[in-house]
Formats: C-alpha cells, structure tokens, sequence
C-alpha cells in the first residue's frame, strides 16, 4: 500500500477524515489507531504534530468550525500524499474560547503538554495578539489564519507568522483602484466604532487619495447599535461611493433600513464580505445589496473560470457551487477566509522540508526557513492565487476579488494584481533573535 | 475543580493580559462578529409577540378568575392508567449509568482535547444538562433510575454490612434543609456560566469526577436518600422539573409495582407539599440562573460594563461581571418574587405565613423554568446533539465507529438562515408564553388549596401574575435582543 515514492498512501487505509482531526488523545493517540500503524513501519519517524488553536466555543465559533473543516481536508490531502518529510501529520485541537486569555493557556499547553511541532490555525486578532507572547517565550511556530495586519506589523515576535492569508492593511489598500476608477470619486465611509472599523478608516483614505479619489465623510457607529437610520442623514449628498463594513447581528437591519432611507435611487455600495461571512446573501432584508459589490478573499460561489485547483479545493473542502456545505445548503461557509487554513499547512510543509526538520529541536530552523521562502505559486497548494511572502515582516501577499451580488450571488468582476497592496515593511522580524 | 489546565493559570493569565494590552490598545484589531442567526431575528416583528405573550398571559388568570377553582382541579386531576412495572431493573440501571459515567470521565481525560469531538462534555452540558431536563420534563423521573449513585451506594453498603442504610433515617439536622444542594447548584451554575473552560475535556472530567466522588461519600455518611433530596443538586432538579411531566408514577397496592398514568402537564405540582425556604431558593436559582445565562450575552448587559460585544474578549475577561450577574439575577428575581407573594397574601388576608405560602406556590416556577431550558439550549440541542452522536462512536479518539455514527456529517444548517430564525423564533416564543400560562394555571391551583374562597384566590395572584406576564416580557426579549455569537 506504499505509493511509488516508498510512502505510505492513507487514501487506501481507514484512517477517515474525522480521525485524521480529531484531535490526539492525550498521552495515547495515534500510535494504536490502525491507519498509522503502518506509517510508523514505512518510515521510522513519529507523526509531525500540529497544535490547532480552535475557536470551537465562543464568538467565533462559526469560523471556528469552517477552519476545522477546512483544516481536516488540507491534513487529510497532504497525508495521501504522504505526509511531510515522509511522516504523517496530526492535528491536536484545543479549544481557545476565542479568548485571549485561554488562547495563551493553549499556547503552552502544545508547548509543554502536547510537545507540538508548531502553533496553527488562530483567527480572531485579539486572540492572536493574546497568545503571540506565549509562542514567542515557548520558541513555538505560531502560523495565524487572521486577516490581521498585527503579524506584518511587526509588534509581535519572531515566532508569529501569516503566510496563508493576507492582511486587512493590504486587502483596503488594493481596492482603492478599481473603487476609484469604477464605483466613484467621493466615498462616504460607514463603519464599527472599534478597531475592526478604524482599520478601514485609517487605511483607505490615503490609498483612495493615491488614486484621485477622497473619502468625504466617515460615519462611526456605535458597537451596540441595533437601529441605524438615525446616522443617514449625516451621508452628504454628493456621495457617490457608500463604503460599509458592519458586522455583528445588526449587519442585516443595517442595510434593511439604508435600503429604505435611499429606495432605488442610491449611491454605489461597497463593502467587505465579512459582514456577511457565513450568512446567505438571499437572506430577507438584503434584497437593498443587490448590484452592489464585495471585496472577497476567496470567492464563495463557484465562479466560471476557476480553475482546476480552485475546483479541487472546493471539493476536498465540501463546498457546493454556492459555497455551503455539500448536502446542508443552509451552512454557508466561511469561504473568504478559510482557504488560508489549506494554504498555510502548504507553507508549513514547503518550510519544514526546506529547513529538513526532524522535530521540536529544529524549530529556529524552520523559522529561518519559513522567513526565507519568498512566493507560492497558484496551484492545489495555493488554490486562490498566486502570492508573494515577505520574510521580513512573515506576512504574504496576494490577489484580492471584487464581486458583485447580481441574480443572488456573488460574481468575481474584477481580481487585483499582488502589487496593489504591497506597502513599505515597518519592520523586520529577522532582527530579533532566535 | 481544577484540572490540569489549570495551576497558577490566573495569576499568569493576568500578566500576560497585562503585557498584551498595550499592544490592543495600539495595534487594530480586525474582529469577525458573525451576522448570525440573531441579525434575522431582529427583522422579525418580536414587537408583537411580546406583547400578545403578555395578553395571552394576562388573559389567562382573568379566564381562570372567573372558572370555579374546584372543577378545574377535579379536571386537572384525572389520570389514565397505563401499566406497572415495579424496581427490580433500577439497581441495574443505575450500575450500568455508573459505568457508562466513568468510561466518559477517562474519555475526558484521555480522549480527543477537541470539546466537540470528546463525548464527555457533550453528554455532561447537551444529552444531560438539557436533553434529560426536557425528558423529565416530558416523561417524568427518568434519573431516579439514571442516576450513576443508586446502584454504586446499594452495592457498597451491602459490602460494608450496612443494609439498614437503605430504611435509614435523616442523619442531616433539619435546619441545614436543602442548602447544601443550593449551594453545590450556585457552583455548577458558575462553572458551567463563568468558568472560562467548562467545556475542557480535562477540566470538565476532574469537575464531574470529584463531584461524583464527594456525592457518593455525602450517600455513604448520610445515607442515600437523605443526600439525594438534600445535598445531590442534580437529582434535587430533575426532581422538580418531573413534577411537570405528563406520566405519573404511583405505588400500586394491589401488585406493589409503580403504576404509570398519564397526567395532564403540571398536574403532580397540584399535589406538591410546600418546599423550605432552602427549597424556595433552589427552584428560583434554577431559573435565574438559566435567565442570566441569556441576559449576559445580550448587547445591553456588556454594554452596560462598557464591553465591546462586536470584539467580545472572552469569558476570561468577564468572570467579575458574570459573578456579579448570577448573583444578582438571583436576588433580584428572588426579592420580587417574594414580594409578589407577601403582598398577595396581605391582599387577600391571609392566614398563612409568607414562608408557607411561598413554598407552596414557588411549584409554579416550574413550567417557566423548563420553559426557559428550552428555549435557552434548544439551538444547543440541535447541533451539539449531532456531535455528541458523533462523538459517543469513538470516545477516546482511536478510530473506532462503535455505533456507525463516528462519520457522520453534522447539519450546522438546521439553525441557519432566515427560515430556520423564523420557526426557532415561533417555537421558542410559543414555548415561553405556553410555559407562563402554565404556570399562572398551576399557581391558581396552588392558591385555591391556601385560599379556598374564589376571590381571595384570584386576588391572591394577582401580584404574582403581574410577575409572571413580566418575566414573559423579560424572556421575548432575551430571545429577541442583540446578542453575542
């Protein structure tokens, strides 16, 4: 059952996807699960271990479970194909809460507890800025999935890296182009008074200033808000482009109420997908956005011409052509952001074969290795495009979609070009020690 | 209750936290605040329910007013027999659950850390903490038999030469009532409400371990049946809530076997003796606390402590405000009741003391408790449910498919989207207004045996349904607000 490269091939064994997830049994494990019994005769090394810092419970539990899915599929895709550096790949989750405080807990109980290979998997920024102390102080490999410009930064540590998804720094600054050249001059920013929102204040009106465009007005709503027309009034005019980024259980009264205070004579909308991540853009109350558009990280609905890694992806994930769960049409996935999970295990693999590590004592070595890896090439281990990686500021970068919701889904009109959100570094990581 | 997750965990939680706040302060930060299924609720007119809920409520006393009391409770005590079935099986049973709890406290510990692929807290906060409620709510005492203490405890003191522990009499002084129970119930409700972790399977396998150990050693010194319906907070609260269920289970002289009949919902609680002041607060934490837990995530309560529920930090970051919360929704839900009972009484000039007749007539929270369980965890229910079947196939995470289920796909979808909103939304509000009509049914029933005059019966309530159309108001709207998650 070895495959021509001498490795052992899982496809043809009952280790399922589920086992392959769920999670190391403490102190027993996999050593007696029947699919990797053999494994361990093919090659002589144990399983690479990597710690899954879940958002399971909590706030984010919805993009919690899609990361897992997610996750299991890329494990179960890199194992078929013989695991890395020949060995078979585990994952261990624990569940952080989506808290700071338990995420750092977590951190040190793969450090100590579990003895992992890496850290992987973290999503919600508060999370990640928790723990980030916690693998720096381990010596830990901490591979975030969060969107978050915190890791390019550079005020974390040497050990936090975002090789899979791009950051909300160089998402805004790439749309900037096409909201000037297509949408309108004037925009009118609507945001959350909190950092989520002011990251969209802060970055966009200079990248849209760069492109002949202004921001003209920028409207902070309160996070507890629920009932939104009151702010209407204060969208000048001559707004052309209305640039909206709520999130939270209000998002869907939101554009409810600006779908009734403009009727059909409207300015252009442009928003961020994450507002609705996870929820059906067909839902009632949303009917206001149709013809409008969404920045997407990876498309949700199965778009003409995806490609054949693209497709593969969605498969092996378990997405439908409207980026729900195959069989549960109602489970809208988590698809703008959760490819970052398959993409990073990829990183991972493609560091830790370059660094030709063996274990945790090879850990600086795969630092070393991960910071000098400088692009990824579109393709089954990067399914939604081609990206570049700085190894300076450990963060990558890459091709970003605007769709329009036309006929109840989203169409990808327009994909950015990797230089239209590279900014100068603020830092460099390779200076700290190791 | 500390599991190895533990161990000096706070003190360094709260340097780090310390450390790491400055680089909140000044780095942005990105959150993902789902839309959730909450965002279609708010655009459904809840408006209208919660004021049809409290008409619907009001509405029933005025009727039960008017209907002389003695033939609603000649009605309400009819019974169909079914068939009996006597106790031989409960020992067994009881064994059997036993063992069926220790294999998943070693699941705990040495299963998967994933909380939804461990079947130990699956079971514990889903099959049990809710399943079983609402079971015993429907089916009667299903635990009494369940239980994991009966059998062990019948075992042991026939191997320590102690049958007469079985007949035995109260060793507890009778002053100490319930409380132990009350205060093991304020626990679990901070553990599984507060605590940052309930869901560890570690943390959860040490919790549920000790707390059968220290149960069975209160069985042991006191004996069983004193312990039980004083100090075992589980068997205390399926108990009541299978006061409300449609079976009843009575001795029957002629075959000495228990006789099952059908009851009407509530009916038993018309025959309940009125509880001590330890029992009162029992049943009153029973329902705070399941109302804090919904009060607590609601958009109003963190923005009342300043706490930003779009970027929620987490429970660590709100053990001081839940704390405080738990504590107060109970007082506060205690103080007016009480004070809907003491002037009741005095409306209608009572004979009985205030301490009489708010035992007798706490009963009534009953069907709002179970009510509010439902309503609370039935999304719980239906996707945890799932996992817990997945689950309970391959306990230690070693690949094993015990009951075919280890594979299964689980549905998320069933609560999702604007059609799932709307049938959860009617079913959980039906569900609140049924479970307060109920109850304003019951304390009628209750009131007519302190105040058998019709007038001084009505009039008696008539603060308490005041209370009762407001916790109606109060239990819409938790389902009905902005929420976190």
């Amino acid at each position: 059952m070895a495959d021509k490269n001498g490795f052992f091939d899982l496809s043809k064994t009952n280790l399922t996807r589920r086992t392959a997830l769920k999670g190391l049994a403490a102190g027993a494990g996999l050593a007696v699960a029947p699919g990797f019994v053999r494994y361990s005769q093919a090659q002589s090394s144990a399983p690479i271990k990597i710690g899954f810092q879940s958002h399971r419970t909590g706030i984010g539990a919805a993009y919690g479970r899609w990361y897992e899915k997610t996750t299991a599929a890329a494990i179960k895709a890199i194992n078929d194909a013989g695991g890395i550096n020949g060995r078979p790949v585990e994952v261990i989750i624990e569940d952080d809460g989506t808290d700071p405080g338990r995420g750092a807990e977590v951190v040190g109980k793969f450090a100590t507890q579990h003895k992992t290979d890496i850290v992987f998997g973290t999503l919600f920024s508060h999370v990640v800025i928790g723990s980030a102390p916690a693998a720096g102080e381990a010596k830990m490999p901490y591979f975030v999935v969060s969107e978050g410009h915190h890791v390019a930064s550079t005020k974390l540590n040497r050990y936090v890296f975002q090789p899979g998804i791009t950051d909300v720094k160089s998402q805004i600054q790439s749309m900037a182009p096409w909201i000037a050249a297509n949408a309108g001059k004037k925009v009118t920013q609507i945001f959350p008074d909190f950092a989520f929102g002011y990251d969209h204040r802060d970055y966009l009106p200079p990248a849209l200033k760069a492109q002949g465009a202004e921001v003209i007005a920028q409207i902070a709503i309160p996070p507890t808000e629920s009932s939104f027309t009151k702010y209407f009034p204060q969208i000048p005019a001559e707004t052309e482009v209305i640039y909206h980024v709520m999130v939270g259980p209000a998002v869907l009264t939101f554009v409810k109420e600006l779908g009734e205070f403009y009727g059909s004579n409207r300015p252009q909308l442009f928003g961020f997908i994450d507002s609705l991540e996870a929820t059906d853009i067909n839902s009632p109350g949303l009917e206001f956005l149709d013809g409008s558009h969404f920045w997407e990280g990876s498309p949700r609905y199965a778009q003409p011409d995806d490609s054949a890694a693209q497709k593969a992806y969605r498969a092996a994930v378990g997405i439908d052509d409207n980026g729900a769960a195959v069989g549960d049409p109602k489970d809208v996935s988590t698809a703008a952001h959760m490819f970052g999970c398959w993409e990073t295990l990829y990183v991972v693999k493609k560091a830790m074969e370059d660094a030709g590590y063996k274990g945790p004592e090879d850990r600086a070595k795969l630092v070393e290795a991960t910071e000098a890896l400088t692009e990824f090439a579109e393709g089954p281990e990067h399914p939604q495009g081609p990206k570049t990686f700085n190894g300076k500021i450990h963060q990558c970068f890459g091709i970003q979609n605007i769709s329009k919701v036309e006929g109840g889904r989203l169409n990808v009109v327009h994909k950015t070009k990797i230089e239209d959100g590279l900014y100068e570094p603020e830092g460099d990581y390779t200076t700290q020690p190791l | 209750m500390s599991g190895r997750t533990e161990g000096g965990a706070v003190e360094r939680r709260l340097r780090r936290l310390a450390l790491v706040t400055p680089a909140l302060v000044i780095l942005p930060t990105p959150a993902f605040a789902h839309a959730s299924d909450r965002g279609h609720v708010l655009l459904l007119p809840t408006g209208y329910y919660v004021a049809g809920g409290a008409f619907a409520v009001a509405v029933s006393f005025l009727v039960l007013a008017l209907l002389p009391p003695d033939a609603l409770d000649r009605f309400w005590r009819r019974r169909l027999p079914l068939f009996t079935f006597g106790d031989a099986p409960r020992q067994i049973i009881s064994l059997l659950s036993f063992a069926g709890f220790a294999i998943l406290v070693a699941a705990g510990l040495f299963g998967s850390r994933d909380p939804l692929s461990n079947p130990l807290p699956l079971v514990i906060w889903t099959l049990l903490w809710v399943g079983l409620a609402l079971l015993q709510g429907l089916l009667g005492d299903l635990w009494s038999w369940l239980n994991p203490w009966y059998g062990p405890w019948r075992l042991a003191i026939r191997l320590i030469g102690r049958r007469g522990d079985e007949t035995l009499q109260s060793r507890l002084p009778a002053w100490l009532g319930c409380w132990p129970a009350v205060i093991l119930f304020f626990a679990f409700a901070w553990f599984e409400l507060i605590d940052p972790a309930p869901d560890d399977p570690t943390r959860l396998a040490w919790a549920a371990g000790l707390y059968w150990l220290l149960s069975f050693a209160g069985m042991l010194v006191f004996g069983y049946p004193d312990w039980s319906r004083r100090g075992e907070f589980l068997t205390i609260f399926f108990a009541m809530v299978g006061r409300f269920a449609l079976l009843e289970r009575k001795e029957d002289e002629r075959s000495n076997k228990g006789r099952l009949s059908l009851c009407w919902p509530g009916a038993k609680l018309l025959d309940a003796t009125p509880l001590p002041s330890s029992g009162i607060a029992f049943l009153l934490l029973a329902l705070s606390s399941v109302s804090f837990d919904g009060l607590s995530r609601t958009f109003f309560w963190l923005g009342w402590f300043g706490v930003n529920p779009l970027e929620f930090p987490g429970r660590t970051a709100v053990i001081g405000i839940g704390s405080l919360g738990l504590d107060l929704t109970f007082v506060l839900l205690a103080a007016a009741f009480m004070a809907a009972i003491g002037l009741g009484q005095r409306l209608a000039g009572s004979p009985h003391s205030l301490g009489h007749a708010a035992g007798l007539l706490v009963w009534s929270i009953v069907p709002i408790a179970l009510a509010y369980h439902f309503a609370h965890y039935l999304t719980v229910l239906l996707v945890d449910g799932q996992y817990a079947v997945a689950a309970l196939s391959d306990p230690f995470a070693l690949g094993w498919n015990l009951f075919g289920t280890a594979g299964m796909e689980i549905e998320a979808g069933v609560i999702a989207g604007a059609g799932s909103a709307w049938w959860l939304w009617n079913l959980q509000a039906g569900v609140i207004i049924a479970g307060h009509m109920l109850a304003v049914l019951v304390a009628h029933g209750l009131a007519w045996r302190l105040h058998p005059v019709p007038a001084r019966t009505a009039l008696s309530q008539l603060p308490l349904t005041v209370l009762m159309i407001a916790y109606t108001v109060f239990g819409l709207w938790l389902l009905a607000t902005p929420t976190v998650g």
